[in-house]
């Protein structure tokens, strides 16, 4: 018995790693209307997040859509505001996402098409993305412990394979602001 | 001044920067979404209205051009070189107003069309029917398969991108095209306009027959304009006396320039 829960104890700080640092929602984007997802902070440093969030775009906000999404950024500087929050300015970023629809697939079926006629998955887009964000220490704000440390309040800025493979074919009539996109989001640091 | 005083009055300056130069038309939810607050509805439709029947128009001129796909700074420099040129009653996109399918590019397209001073339509293409584009682009332009009436002169837009539909023999609408070139009081000829020309492997070839016998056997038709291969081409199929005619593409910089005068139809190459 207490060898069991010693095991259990054991396996249960191997797992810790995957109690999530932050919860986040998320509005547009190009990963839904609205998401929610799991953050961790990465690396040694806690420079790192990786996230993942579900998306959801409703019929009546450009079609049912349900979207997937890993996210990598990091963020190599910070600037004390106060004490009581600081500002991430300039934090780059790649992520995945995956479109659930009967419209999309993984890949064109490759009994449908000749080798090489499309080149590009229809349902899984490849992203780069450029976020700040300004970091709220609740403490120093509430006075007192509520499960939440600090609250980051981000807008992120992304584009795509497709976007960009169309920007650098038409850099005099597509601008950066036709190709990048924006999402706002808020982040609950446990 | 402090280095980090420098630095931290920088960073903010860069973040508002980056923060102005976006606005709401640059809220996104999906790259896979058919519409958004800002995207055109109905061109075809609208535009049509504006062309008007032209029924005191007794020489029908028109662009014919396509595969727009990724070639915006091109069709910049098209939609110029059509305003240039007197007399021009419309335009026609042959398909593949986009690359990859998306809704951003339609618009991107349609911002940029927007410049033209005559009306245009659009028909649609093997690329606009990959993703969600056949969704967006029945929102954004109409139907696949429509027809209008110009200065006596009907014009039968429709869909040929049969390998989108795994050859299901239901593309190109062979019922469809009998019933729109039955005899019609008011309309003395009649133009084809559609993507994947006959000729291609995309077309399904079990309707070629059948597609081209329509054309054949219709008084007064005169010509089938197609895109696809972005090389002009003039062609019949076998013994049958329909010509067909494939425009060349934007991102080649050429267009053709028809002109139809007492039922005859002649064209011109016009390079950009």
């Amino acid at each position: 018995m207490l060898f069991f829960l010693g095991t259990a104890t054991s396996s249960a700080q191997k797992l810790k790693f995957l109690i999530p640092d932050a919860a986040i929602g998320q509005y547009a984007g190009s990963i839904g209307y609205f998401s929610i997802g799991a953050g961790y902070e990465i690396f040694k440093n806690k420079k790192g997040y990786l996230d993942f969030n579900y998306g959801y775009v409703p019929a009546s906000k450009g079609g049912e859509l349900h979207v997937a999404t890993v996210k990598l950024a990091y963020k190599p500087f910070e600037i004390k505001l106060s004490d009581w929050g600081k500002l991430y300015p300039f934090n780059p970023g790649f992520f995945l996402s995956y479109t659930f629809h009967e419209d999309l697939a993984f890949r064109f079926h490759s009994d449908e098409y000749p080798r090489g006629y499309y080149y590009w998955s229809p349902a899984l887009r490849p992203h780069l993305s450029v976020s700040n964000e300004i970091e709220l220490s609740m403490a120093k704000i509430w006075k007192e412990e509520l499960g939440i440390k600090r609250v980051g309040i981000y807008t992120e800025f992304n584009t795509n394979d497709f976007y960009l493979a169309n920007y650098f074919q038409n850099v005099s009539s597509l601008s950066l602001s036709d190709v990048f996109q924006l999402g706002i989001g808020i982040r609950l640091k446990f | 001044m402090h280095i980090g005083k420098i630095y931290k009055r920088n960073s903010i300056i860069l973040f508002l920067f980056y923060i102005s130069i976006f606005s709401c038309k640059n809220i996104e939810y999906s790259p896979n979404q058919i519409f958004d607050r800002n995207s055109y509805r109905d061109i075809n439709a609208n535009n049509l209205k504006k062309l008007g029947t032209g029924s005191q128009d007794d020489t029908v001129r028109f662009v014919v051009t396509g595969d727009t796909q990724e070639w915006y700074d091109e069709t910049v420099k098209f939609y110029k070189t059509v305003n240039s040129i007197p007399g021009v009653d419309f335009v026609i996109v042959a398909g593949d107003v986009t690359e990859f399918g998306t809704l951003k590019e339609m618009q991107w397209l349609a911002e940029k069309l927007a410049n033209l001073n005559v009306p245009y339509v659009s028909v649609i293409g093997n690329h606009d029917l990959t993703s969600r584009g056949r969704d967006a682009f029945i929102r954004m332009y109409g139907e696949l398969n429509y027809s209008f009436v110009y200065g006596g002169v009907k014009f039968i837009c429709h869909d040929t991108n049969s390998r989108e539909y795994q050859f299901n023999g239901n593309v190109p609408d062979i019922p469809w095209l009998k019933k729109e070139l039955q005899h019609e009081d008011g309309v003395s000829s009649y133009v084809a306009i559609s993507h994947v020309p006959p000729i291609s492997p995309d077309f399904d070839q079990k309707l070629v027959k059948d597609y081209a016998a329509i054309f054949d056997e219709t008084p007064g038709f005169l010509t089938s304009f197609h895109g696809h291969t972005h090389n002009f081409e003039e062609f019949k199929l076998g013994s049958s006396p329909t010509p067909y005619v494939i425009t060349s593409a934007v991102g080649k910089r050429e267009f053709l320039l028809v002109e139809i005068i007492n039922n005859k139809l002649s064209f011109e190459q016009i390079s950009f």
